[in-house]
């Protein structure tokens, strides 16, 4: 590995400074499960590494803050996976930080942190999706707050601004009922990078929100708002047309060595009728 | 205060023994267990956090230490296959790992141990798939699966009684 | 009865230290003043080195040796198991992924790895061969230097080797029925959890080299012979592998720290990378042609069989790879006729070497597969077509061969109980039934000395390498079973060549049979010894004093073997010493250079559900039952059963390595390379054994590592078939082929 300056800010406004002075040049470590691997391997070669953990507000907590569950920085996968007002909420991410690498990865890895790599096969980034996510980011000119929609671009791509580090993942409390599920495709069971990762969540006004990745240069999110997807009457017919537009578009690369395009393609469609039914079912049952 | 350092003093407590060097800041936890601190118990293979030869507890979680930068562990407690045993005799996990077959090369054993130690400890009574899906990260070449899951069972039995 | 005899499971011998990290493999040996090594490579799959500037890698600071073949002997020495080809660090061309062009030795790890980056290597990249019929292409370029196969009429070809078995007239044999299908097996690789180490030191006027290797004094007659040195100057380490599997069974990279060692003076270390490892190491891949012609009645009329495997860039093991594993081809059938042609072809690929199993599940999986085909076809059940042609006990199923050496029927016939074949099985599921053979060794040479010191405890020498196998365990439950010693009491050495007297390999699931002989006669030996003290003690004719399992008995008494040897050795003490040698001679003529000491004989049965739409195989039940003569420790038969079993999962439904369109490995390393995990398990395993005491191993044991990896492929291809129709001749089974398959069936 080669060398670089470690820098261990105590407060946001240094590490703010710190990324502001070098740009480009510096990284954020926060669990390093990616950080560490592309510092090993050369493909990230930072002359300055601030490690965020010893940040203050950056520290893991999960707590509720006018309507909205706030998801520190600093907050693992086990505790998002395992976090009661997650599970009850947010459901469907629970299940997606719950199958984010082996134990010893969520226990490192932070939820702000698979947002912020932007990798199209982020697990946790359909959820987030479906349930209308903003990553908070702290810079020199303030707060943003900036809707997950909005903040991926293309894999290690997102819109903060030089300077600006993300504080939290904040989620709107749901005012509806909603049945959602996170569902993947892997090479094996035990964990694996998805070669399709998809969350839907069924509203009780019959809204259909379905958010899928690894299937292009980003996470997409999608919403039908006619009610046939909800509709547990409706025929694969009717629905197949939104479903379609849905999906138009997923664009895989053919250069992955993990699935071909048209396997996750086809997936695509097998896990999204599959999670509609999931979700509506979950619905149901409250 | 942030000011920019390549060598790091740092304090940790290794099974137990408190320990203050200088470590470099592109080292890893697994660099310095083995080569500074000399507990070559936890093994080194894939170096990307896949395959859990590496792991050890960091203030009472397991992570693979492959992942974590040693000045990450300033301050934290660390528990590797070395510090398993209690007053000198194995412990029944261990114990466990012997009777039922679960070792055959070994080379993973320490990180197997490591986490399910842990396993065992945030949930003494453990489902098949629980134990499965808790130890997915520690990969065995020898697929010593079945008996590794036969060990956890088996000791947490022990401890029921 | 005793746990720690023989038939009882103690815990492992070492098992301590590998429990409690003590356990020292080659990467946890520190040794004074050592320097690192970092090999330099190139990302590209072959190329023409054009020049090596070293002058800047030789500046960062702690840098000791930049090592490229200018700095070696000329010409380069080569080296290999089979021929003499690899040379010690790449010369002119690199020929595959990964071949070091050069080595740096450093102070510390970090300026080794600055170092080798800074090597600065002026190449041309040279199109590569990296399949069969790139390799076969009549322009196509030569991987191998002719000169280095003087004579050899296809030196100017990348056929290595052509191996022509069989017996009978396959071309006159008449059939009901032919079947004719082509498989593949893919390139895969051991992913031992160890990374293979190295490190070698100057030792006087010699050297001392360390190396997880199952081989020890093949390494060390290697470097004997490349280093000019007598054997007694070369002193090779083997600490206990982290796994070997075949991949640790020939010098690699040896050579090249034992060089650097002496040109620095200094103990070098070289641990290698995971990824380095996968460009070490690899299993043969194979395209095999099967033409089987049945019976109407099922009987087997003829096989025709032509297996063409890709080796390496250098040929390592792989063409006996491709020997013994196509020989016994047609499998434990009677075949009246019978044509095997297995080629070894070389490439610009990562030289292939043994792995458990050792060619026989390429030719298994297709043999195997094909024998369904023939079933379905005529209507006959999948189970009974196997027992139909099984090879009866003794008989000459493989003419001049050893005969079946086991009741063969009884183990599958097991197996199909245990998978309740026949039962009625819900929507969407299938069983699958396939069979496995593989020859032990042909030839073999294991010496043991063991001695019963004063006190009755026991020191055994064993020049095996206790790989994870077992065999420390097998070596002291037989000296306690002998000489009456607790197991606790019985040291078991190994792992160094000047203390410990030779042995010629592990490998071939051998290290029971042979050293384990080895062993008890060294045993013997020292029960001979007893025999004249307690004659001599007690006034008895030698003659009536049997000595057996521990126990002196005398016409009038019996003593503990302990009893005997306190007064027998007298006030000074001392001990008895034994010897002991198992000698498996080369028989020139048979085509293998030698008939096999035992057949490793397997069945797998499995239950398997496939869903439809994403092409997913769950195995609800996988059963292995292998017929291991005698169990000399059951909870090691079982271990080395389903860890066989689980290993032979990952080349059937996971494993295999991507190439890009230049011929580099584009999934090196673990993030994309998968093997099983715990979670991809059957629902349910079963392993069982047959024990009749029937073979030429201590107690009746046979050797058995290997059997339960060798039909796990067919066996799971033929339970997705039974449960979807489809039939896929392409390893592995990943949920993208078989959705493939079905999806290509639905839309024809």
């Amino acid at each position: 590995m080669h060398t670089f300056a470690y820098a261990r800010p105590a407060t946001l406004a240094e590490a703010v400074a710190l990324l502001e002075a070098h740009g480009p040049a510096a990284r954020l470590l926060a669990g390093g499960t990616d950080l560490v691997i592309r510092l090993r391997d050369g493909t990230a070669r930072p002359a300055v590494v601030i490690d965020v953990k010893q940040i203050a507000e950056l520290r893991p907590a999960i707590h509720e803050d006018g309507g909205r569950l706030v998801i520190s920085a600093g907050t693992v996968m086990t505790d998002v996976a395992s976090d009661e007002r997650v599970r009850r909420s947010f459901p469907a991410l629970a299940e997606a930080a719950a199958v984010v690498g082996s134990v010893q990865i969520r226990n490192r890895a932070t939820l702000a942190g698979n947002v912020c790599n932007a990798s199209p096969a982020a697990d946790t980034a359909p959820s987030l999706l479906v349930y209308d996510a903003a990553v908070v980011a702290e810079g020199p000119d303030g707060t943003r707050r900036i809707p997950v929609d909005d903040f991926f671009v293309r894999s290690g791509v997102t819109t903060l601004a030089r300077g600006e580090i993300v504080t939290a993942i904040e989620l709107p409390l749901p005012a509806r009922k909603m049945g959602a599920v996170h569902m993947r495709r892997t090479r094996r069971r035990g964990h694996d990078l998805a070669s399709v990762t998809l969350c839907c969540g069924v509203d009780e006004v019959e809204v259909t929100r379905l958010a899928y990745g690894s299937v292009g240069p980003r996470p997409v999110l999608m919403i039908d708002e006619s009610g046939v997807l909800a509709d547990p009457a409706a025929t694969d017919e009717a629905k197949a047309p939104i479903f379609e537009r849905m999906f138009a578009d997923a664009s895989p690369s053919p250069r992955s060595m993990r699935a071909s395009p048209e396997y996750r393609l086809a997936m695509l469609r097998v896990l999204g009728a599959r999670a509609l039914r999931t979700a509506i079912d979950r619905l149901a049952q409250g | 205060m942030s000011e920019m350092i390549q060598t790091v003093l740092i304090e940790l407590t290794v099974n137990g023994r408190r320990r203050a060097l200088d470590v470099a800041v592109n080292h890893t936890l697994l660099d310095v267990l083995r080569d500074d601190l000399e507990l070559t118990g936890t093994k080194e293979c894939c170096l990307v956090g896949e395959c859990g030869a590496c792991t050890v507890s960091l203030d009472g979680r397991i992570v693979d230490s492959c992942l974590v930068l040693a000045v990450e562990a300033d301050r934290a407690q660390v528990t590797t296959v070395e510090g398993l045993a209690v007053d000198g005799h194995v412990s029944p996990l261990q114990q466990a790992f012997l009777d039922k077959g679960a070792v055959q090369c070994g080379f993973c054993i320490p990180g197997q141990l490591v986490a399910a130690h842990a396993l065992l400890a945030e949930n003494p009574h453990p489902t098949v798939p629980e134990i499965q899906e808790g130890l997915a990260g520690n990969l065995c070449r020898c697929g010593c699966y079945q008996q590794i899951t036969e060990a956890v069972l088996a000791t947490a039995e022990e401890a029921a009684r | 009865m005793r746990t720690d005899r023989i038939g009882g499971s103690p815990n492992r011998v070492g098992g301590i230290g590998r429990v409690t990290g003590s356990q020292q493999y080659v990467a946890d040996i520190r040794l004074q003043d050592v320097l690192e090594v970092k090999l330099v490579t190139l990302d590209c799959a072959r190329a023409r080195i054009i020049s090596i500037d070293t002058s800047v890698a030789e500046q960062v600071p702690g840098v000791r040796l930049v090592m490229t073949a200018a700095d070696l002997p000329q010409p380069v020495p080569r080296f290999g198991p089979q021929l003499s080809d690899r040379p010690v660090i790449a010369v002119g061309e690199m020929k595959y992924h990964g071949e070091p062009v050069a080595a740096v030795a450093a102070e510390t790890k970090d300026a080794a790895e600055e170092a080798a980056r800074l090597v600065k290597v002026e190449y041309e990249e040279l199109p590569a061969i990296f399949s069969v019929a790139a390799a076969l292409d009549p322009e196509a370029v030569l991987v191998q230097d002719p000169a280095l196969r003087a004579g050899d009429p296809r030196a100017t070809t990348n056929v290595f080797r052509e191996h022509r078995f069989g017996w009978g007239d396959v071309a006159a044999a008449s059939a009901d029925l032919v079947i004719e299908n082509v498989y593949t097996f893919p390139m895969v690789t051991h992913f031992a959890i160890e990374p293979h180490g190295f490190m070698a030191a100057p030792d006087g006027d010699g050297i001392a080299c360390w190396s997880s290797i199952q081989h020890p004094y093949l390494l060390q007659k290697m470097l004997a012979k490349i280093l000019g040195l007598p054997l007694a100057r070369v002193r090779v380490f083997a600490p206990d592998p982290g796994g070997g599997f075949g991949g640790k069974q020939n010098p690699k990279l040896e050579p090249l720290v034992a060089f650097m060692a002496l040109r620095t003076g200094r103990p070098v270390r070289l641990i290698l990378t995971l990824e380095e490892t996968f460009q070490a190491v690899r299993r043969t891949s194979a395209e095999v042609r099967v033409r089987t012609g049945f019976r109407s009645d099922g009987t087997l009329a003829f096989q025709d069989i032509a297996a063409d495997y890709l080796a390496g860039a250098y040929v390592d093991i792989a063409d006996r790879v491709v020997s013994k594993g196509s020989y016994p081809a047609c499998g434990p059938y009677r075949v009246p006729d019978a044509r095997i042609v297995a080629r070894s072809i070389l490439s610009h690929t990562p030289p292939s070497t043994a792995f458990r199993g050792f060619g026989n599940p390429q030719v298994n999986w297709a043999v195997e597969s094909n024998l369904d085909e023939g079933a379905l076809a005529l209507g006959i059940d999948r189970l009974e077509i196997r027992l139909r042609n099984l090879a009866r006990p003794g008989e000459d199923f493989i003419p001049g061969d050893t005969p079946a050496d086991g009741d063969w029927g009884q183990t599958v016939r097991r197996a199909a109980e245990l998978i309740r074949w026949g039962s009625p099985l819900p929507e969407g599921r299938g069983r699958g039934i396939a069979v496995g053979i593989k020859s032990g060794p042909t030839t073999g040479l294991s010496y043991s000395t063991v001695r019963l010191l004063a006190d009755g405890s026991v020191l055994v020498y064993a020049g095996t390498s206790d790989m994870g196998q077992g065999a420390r365990t097998v070596y002291a439950q037989i000296a306690a079973e002998e000489l009456g010693a607790p197991l606790a009491w019985v040291t078991v050495v190994m792992g160094d060549t000047f203390s410990v007297p030779y042995d010629q390999q592990t490998s071939a699931s051998r290290s029971t049979v042979l050293m384990g002989n080895a062993v008890l006669r060294a045993c013997r030996a020292i029960q001979d010894q007893v025999r004249t003290m307690a004659a001599r003690l007690y006034g008895s004719d030698e003659s009536a004093i049997v000595v057996e399992r521990g126990v002196v008995r005398l016409p009038d008494r019996e003593h503990a073997i302990l009893e005997v040897l306190k007064p027998g050795l007298g006030p000074l003490g001392g001990e008895l010493i034994g010897n002991g040698e198992m000698r498996k001679d080369p028989e020139p003529d048979h085509p293998l250079g030698g008939r096999p000491a035992f057949f490793e004989f397997n069945c797998t049965a499995i239950e398997a559900e496939v869903d439809r739409e994403t092409g997913d195989v769950v195995l609800v039940r996988h059963v292995t039952v292998s017929d291991v003569g005698r169990a000399l420790n059951p909870l090691q038969v079982t271990m080395q059963d389903e860890g066989a079993a689980i290993q032979g999962l990952g080349h059937t439904l996971m494993e295999h390595y991507t190439f890009d369109e230049r011929g580099r490995i584009r999934n090196l390393g673990a993030i994309d390379y998968r093997i099983p995990t715990s979670m991809d398990l059957p629902l349910e395993m079963q392993s069982a054994i047959v024990e009749n005491a029937d073979g030429p191993g201590p107690y009746g044991s046979k050797g058995m590592s290997e059997g339960a990896l060798l039909c796990v492929a067919p066996a799971v291809a033929a339970a997705v078939r039974d449960a979807t129709g489809v039939a896929i001749r392409d390893l592995p089974l990943t949920p993208e082929r078989v959705w493939r398959a079905l999806r290509d069936r639905s839309t024809s």
